[in-house]
C-alpha cells in the first residue's frame, strides 16, 4: 500500500450567467487571476457541445490549467463531458449544510446530506460527491466512485471507490459484495484481494493500524 | 414507414465482428422478407461493402446523397442475389471533418422512410464516428466477444449509449468457443451478462467458414450455409423480428457425443 500527500482542495472556476457573455472573451481576463495547477470547472447552465467542452478545456490547458472535474446543470454539457471522458458532477439546487466538529485530521462530517445514486456504474464512469454516497446498483469494473464521507454500495463494488475523499480517515466502504479493482481511504490506497469473498457477506473496509484493512460490515452506518 | 426499426450495431472494441455481423444479419433479414438497408458509417476505413462483394459496384455514397449530387436510389447498391437488401455506401474519409451529428439524422430519416430495417455498421471506439452514428440510431445492438478488454470497452459503450437515450440495447457474444468455457479458460456467458446487464440476443460460435466469406465477399447467410455461425446469424435475424428461438446453451454443446462433435469440428475446423 502506497501513501498519497493529502490532496488539497481545488480551485473551483465558475462561468459567468449562460448567455450574459461570450466565454471565449471573458475566459482571458480571468486566466491571470487563478491558481496554478489542476481545478474544478463549475459550468452551471451552459449548454456545451462536445466541440465547445473540448475548447474550453483546450483554452485552459493552454494557460497550464487542467480541469480535473466538471460541475454542470445542464444535460447536455453533462454528456459532452462523459463522452470525453472528464470525471462529472451534476450540481444539485441544494446547499447542503456541513457542521464540523474542530477535530484537526479526523473531521467527522455530520448533517451532510446523503447523495444517492440509482443505477449501476458502468466502465468509465465516475461519481464523486460531497458528504456520504450510496449507490442502489453495482460499480463495474472500470467504474469509480468518491466522496468526502462514506461510500456505500448497495450491490456489487468491482470497480474503485475512495472513501473520505478529502482526507477523513475514519470513512468506510460498505458493499453487499465487496471485489473492488482498487479501495482508497482518505490518502490510503490498496489493491482489492485476490480471493472471492463469501456469497451473501456484506463487507466493509476501513483503516485500522494505519492501513485498509476489511471486515464483515457491521453497523453504525452514517455517522451521526 | 411508422415501424422502421434504425438499429445501431456497436462494440466499442474494434475487430470483434461488427461489420460481420451487420452484413450476415442484413442478409438474414432481407432472406426473411424484411426490406432492409445496411449504412456503413466508418468513413474512414469502410469495409461493409467488402464483406458483402459489391466494392465495384459503387457509384455514389452518403456524401453525395447529402450535398444533394445524386439521389438516394441513385446512391443505394442493391445486393446482387438479395433484393431485398441494399447498401448505402460510405462517404469520403474526407467527410469525417464536417460530418454533424444532425447529417447522420438526416440520412436514416430518409432510410427509414422506405425500409423496414435500417443497419448502422458502427465504427470502433467512442469518437466522433461513434457520436455521429448514435445520433441517427434508435435501438442499438452491443457484439462483444468473451475477453476482459472487450468486455470492458463494450461497458463503456452502454454507459454512453444510455446516456444517449438509445432503447433497446441488445448484446450479442460472438466468437464462442464452448470447449474454452467448459474448461474455464475463457469467460463465460454469464461472467458477460453479469456486467453487461443486457439482454442476450444471440451467441455466434467461432467459425473458420467467416474468414472464408468474408475474403470472397459472400457473407454465410446466404447461401443457406450449415456453419454454425451462419445458423447463429439467422436465429438472431429471427428473434430480432420477434421470434422466440432458444439460446445455444455452450455448455452442454461441450458435452454432446463424439459424432456431433467430430461433425462441427468437421464445420467450424476449430478445436
Amino acid at each position: 500500500m502506497t501513501a498519497e500527500p493529502t490532496p488539497q482542495v481545488p480551485y473551483c472556476l465558475r462561468l459567468p450567467a449562460f448567455r450574459s457573455v461570450s466565454w471565449q472573451q471573458w475566459l482571458p481576463a480571468r486566466l491571470p487571476s487563478l491558481p496554478p495547477g489542476d481545478i474544478d470547472l463549475d459550468t452551471a447552465d451552459w449548454s456545451l457541445s462536445c466541440r465547445d467542452l473540448d475548447e474550453l478545456l483546450h483554452a485552459l490547458h493552454q494557460a497550464g490549467h487542467s480541469v480535473q472535474l466538471l460541475v454542470t446543470r445542464c444535460r447536455n454539457t453533462l454528456i459532452s463531458a462523459a463522452a470525453l471522458g472528464l470525471p462529472v458532477r451534476e450540481a444539485s439546487n441544494e446547499i447542503p449544510t456541513i457542521e464540523a466538529r474542530d477535530d484537526q485530521q479526523n473531521e467527522a462530517i455530520t448533517n451532510v446530506d446523503l447523495t444517492v445514486h440509482r443505477g449501476t456504474l458502468r466502465s468509465g464512469d465516475h461519481i464523486e460527491t460531497q458528504g456520504h454516497l450510496l449507490i442502489v446498483g453495482d460499480v463495474n469494473p472500470g467504474g469509480s466512485a468518491s466522496a468526502e464521507g462514506d461510500v456505500y454500495v448497495w450491490g456489487r463494488l468491482r470497480g474503485r471507490a475512495h472513501a473520505g475523499s478529502k482526507g477523513n480517515s475514519s470513512a468506510k466502504i460498505v458493499a453487499l459484495q465487496l471485489r473492488p479493482l482498487q479501495l482508497r481511504i482518505a490518502e490510503l490506497v490498496a489493491r482489492g484481494p485476490e480471493e472471492q469473498p463469501q456469497p451473501g457477506l456484506a463487507e466493509q473496509a476501513c483503516i485500522q493500524d494505519g492501513a485498509i484493512s476489511i471486515e464483515p460490515a457491521s453497523p453504525p452506518f452514517l455517522p451521526q | 414507414m411508422t415501424n422502421s426499426r434504425t438499429i445501431l450495431i456497436c462494440s466499442g472494441k474494434g475487430g470483434v465482428g461488427k461489420t460481420t455481423l451487420t452484413a450476415n444479419l442484413g442478409i438474414a433479414l432481407a432472406g426473411q422478407g424484411a426490406r432492409t438497408v445496411v449504412l456503413d458509417a466508418d468513413f474512414g476505413l469502410r469495409n461493409l461493402d467488402l464483406l458483402l462483394g459489391l466494392e465495384n459496384r459503387i457509384v455514389f455514397t452518403a456524401q453525395e446523397v447529402l450535398a444533394e449530387t445524386c439521389r438516394l436510389d441513385q446512391a443505394l447498391v442493391k445486393h446482387k442475389q438479395e433484393p431485398n437488401l441494399a447498401l448505402l455506401p460510405a462517404g469520403n474519409p474526407r467527410m469525417l471533418e464536417w460530418l454533424k451529428p444532425e447529417d447522420m439524422q438526416t440520412i436514416a430519416g430518409m432510410l427509414s422512410e422506405r425500409f423496414d430495417y435500417v443497419l448502422i455498421d458502427c465504427p470502433a471506439g467512442i469518437e466522433d464516428g461513434f457520436k455521429n452514428a448514435v445520433a441517427a440510431a434508435k435501438e442499438a445492438i452491443v457484439i462483444t466477444t468473451p475477453e476482459v478488454s472487450a468486455v470492458r470497452d463494450a461497458d463503456r459503450v452502454i454507459g454512453l449509449l444510455n446516456t444517449h437515450g438509445v432503447s433497446p440495447v441488445q448484446l450479442v457474444l460472438n466468437r464462442v468457443r464452448p470447449k474454452m468455457m467448459a474448461n474455464q479458460e475463457m469467460l463465460a456467458v454469464d461472467d458477460v451478462t453479469d456486467i453487461l446487464a443486457l439482454p442476450l440476443l444471440g451467441l455466434v460460435l467461432e467459425d473458420e467458414q467467416v474468414i472464408v466469406s468474408t475474403n470472397r465477399g459472400e457473407p454465410l447467410t446466404l447461401n443457406g450455409s450449415a456453419s454454425p455461425a451462419a445458423k447463429a446469424y439467422g436465429h438472431i435475424a429471427r428473434r430480432l423480428q420477434g421470434e422466440d428461438v432458444p439460446l445455444m446453451d455452450p455448455a452442454k454443446d461441450g458435452r454432446r457425443g463424439i459424432r456431433a462433435r467430430v461433425r462441427q469440428l468437421m464445420q467450424t475446423k476449430i478445436f
